[in-house]
């Protein structure tokens, strides 16, 4: 897995917003084929280090390199179109269109006939399992299917690296497993994902390696088993969880 | 403008009834055929010039309710300047005619094309920013545009405006002494305006139009650049108009600047789309013809006597749609027509 070419390489990323630094002098690198988890505290810099990478947010200072290509300041759009698609914390569905619609919007990217992207979206929906909803105003999904339908739309983009942004969030233990299902069988089908996730059981067992943030800076990197053991990860956000285990 | 998410959903009608018959008598072949018959018919129907104007004048509102839903209605950049559009195509056209002596059948081109360069700008500076700024972009300009021309009087004529000397039956002219050949111009225009609309509600342009107006964060993680999208919707959208103005000005003879660029008709212009229903083919059609009538009724009914008491009704009646029918009437319009479809004779794909 080490050898693996870098996806990713983000360096010395800062951002603030007023008088907060968010994000400071941030670098990790994601490597093909692998899952990367992202976490740390509430604060702690991570979506908006997403907001950075993807575009939405322009760092102040430092460089964002994908795929062999220099995309610091480049737009949303154009990130997406050179393969790096994310998912909202806060899922964005297009509320009054369906949920095939909504995930046509994402194939068109590839496929600019309609008729054809319809065809795409209906093989992505039944990957998330989504395709009993198809017909159905995004809007009046359920949160869990919003999120659901999240990753069908970046899906849809035909990605090489996915950013999830808190897709377990409020998901019972059941929807947790069946979401890790999913990214554990997208990375099998070729796909670099980075989780941005606080449902520890589910980063611990998907994660080969994890980048910890604290007050927008990486405190630690590693393996679960390192990240876990490492006395400044305990003490900044696991200690109280992981101390008792 | 944020819209409540409802269990049903804003869809363009799929292709119904194509499972019928090959050359089946179906409803949804002759009740579309009988319409467009009834149309071509229509002014023979009239008692008198007067009515026959009133509908080319609900065409002209087809043709700028239509052509501001391309890019107000399908992505819900809300304009309210587009009279910029059609007083330029329509003060193009005038002064070509009359100093040059170009066929309004080329003005009709180069209004609508000097009226796509003119929303060039807007499109550049406006659209990399979300909010109110398109708005109010669009205020100004038909208002500056509005100012230069009386500014400039050696030219426009100021506040007066222009007049196109009136030569008799001159169909190069655009010049009829019967009003029915411009109410065939006027409903071929319109038509095409509709014809485009479908044409662009199915192409990749009109799916990301959709997509910026629910949410365009989400567009634009979707790969889908939405500045760009907004950019070509505004020129076609620009283009119409102004191909609207050039029109109305060679079938009025008359333009003024306060006519052709000002707030009210920029403001009755979105209300025939709001009205009908934005975002859908048919819609501004519908409110074109509802605000028409409308427009009639109240000036027969007031009969002059209260100048401006139109725009008070106007007021009361935009509040009454986005109260109570927010997507228009159109919604209601399409549960009649297919509450007729299904019950003629012949409907069920022509099983019988």
């Amino acid at each position: 897995m080490s050898q693996a070419r870098v996806l990713l390489d983000v360096e010395g990323l800062s951002k603030h917003f007023g008088g907060v630094q968010a994000v400071l002098d941030l670098s990790f690198q994601v490597r093909e084929g692998e899952i990367l988890g992202v976490i740390g505290p509430n604060g702690s810099g991570k979506t908006t280090t997403f907001h950075l990478i993807t575009g939405f947010h322009q760092p102040d200072r430092g460089r964002v390199q994908f795929d062999g290509r220099d995309i610091t300041g480049r737009s949303p759009h154009e990130v997406c179109a050179l393969g790096m698609c994310r998912t909202f914390q806060v899922a964005k569905p297009f509320p009054e269109i369906t949920v095939h619609r909504n995930v046509l919007m994402g194939a068109l990217l590839r496929c600019p006939d309609p008729t054809r992207a319809a065809v795409r979206a209906d093989e992505v929906l039944a990957r998330v399992g989504l395709e009993g909803r198809a017909a159905m105003a995004a809007g009046s999904l359920t949160t869990i299917d919003q999120r659901r339908l999240e990753v069908a739309r970046a899906l849809a983009t035909e990605p090489k690296l996915l950013l999830l942004d808190e897709t377990m969030a409020g998901l019972n233990p059941t929807e947790v497993d069946e979401a890790m299902r999913l990214i554990v069988r997208l990375r099998d089908q070729g796909l670099t994902v980075v989780v941005v996730e606080h449902v520890m059981r589910a980063v611990m067992s998907l994660s080969d390696r994890i980048v910890v943030l604290n007050q927008g800076a990486k405190i630690t990197e590693g393996s679960p088993q390192e990240v876990v053991a490492d006395p400044r990860v305990i003490q900044a956000y696991l200690g109280k969880e992981y101390d008792r285990a | 403008m944020s819209r409540k998410p409802r269990a049903e959903s804003r869809e363009p009608r799929a292709a119904r009834g194509g499972a019928s018959v090959k050359g089946a008598l179906t409803p949804e072949r002759y009740v579309p055929a009988g319409i467009l018959v009834f149309l071509l018919v229509l002014p023979y129907l009239m008692p008198n010039p007067f009515y026959v104007h009133i509908i080319v004048m609900m065409a002209i509102f087809v043709v700028l309710g239509g052509a501001w839903n391309i890019l107000s209605g399908y992505a819900g950049q809300l304009s309210l300047g587009h009279a910029a559009f059609f007083g330029t195509g329509a003060y193009v056209s005038i002064l070509l005619v009359n100093a040059y002596g170009v066929s309004p059948w080329i003005t009709l081109w180069l209004g609508g094309l000097v009226a796509l360069v003119l929303s060039l700008p807007v499109g550049l500076i406006c659209f990399r920013l979300q909010g109110p700024y398109f708005t109010i972009a669009t205020i100004g300009l038909a208002e500056a545009l509005r100012l230069l021309v009386l500014h400039f009087r050696e030219i426009t004529n100021g506040a007066q405006g222009l007049t196109v000397p009136y030569k008799g039956n001159a169909p190069w002219l655009l010049q009829f002494d019967s009003k029915m050949p411009y109410y065939y111009i006027a409903l071929a225009m319109a038509i095409g305006v509709l014809l485009i609309t479908r044409r662009m509600e199915r192409s990749r342009l009109g799916h990301y139009l959709v997509a910026i107006g629910q949410n365009q964060d989400a567009a634009e993680a979707l790969g889908i650049d939405s500045a760009k999208a907004k950019r070509q919707a505004l020129m076609l959208s620009a283009f119409l108009s102004g191909m609207g103005g050039v029109f109305y000005a060679q079938y009025t003879y008359v333009i003024h600047p306060d006519g052709a660029f000002g707030l009210g008709l920029s403001i009755q212009i979105a209300m025939a789309a709001i009205v009908g229903g934005v975002g859908t083919i048919l819609g501004p059609a519908i409110g074109a013809v509802i605000m028409g009538l409308f427009t009639q009724s109240t000036q027969i009914i007031f009969a002059g006597q209260y100048p401006g008491l139109e725009l008070l009704v106007y007021g009361g009646l935009l509040v009454a749609v986005i109260l109570w029918r927010p997507r228009g009437v159109f919604p209601l319009f399409e549960r009649l027509y297919q509450g007729l479809v299904a019950r003629l004779p012949g409907a069920g794909g022509g099983r019988a």
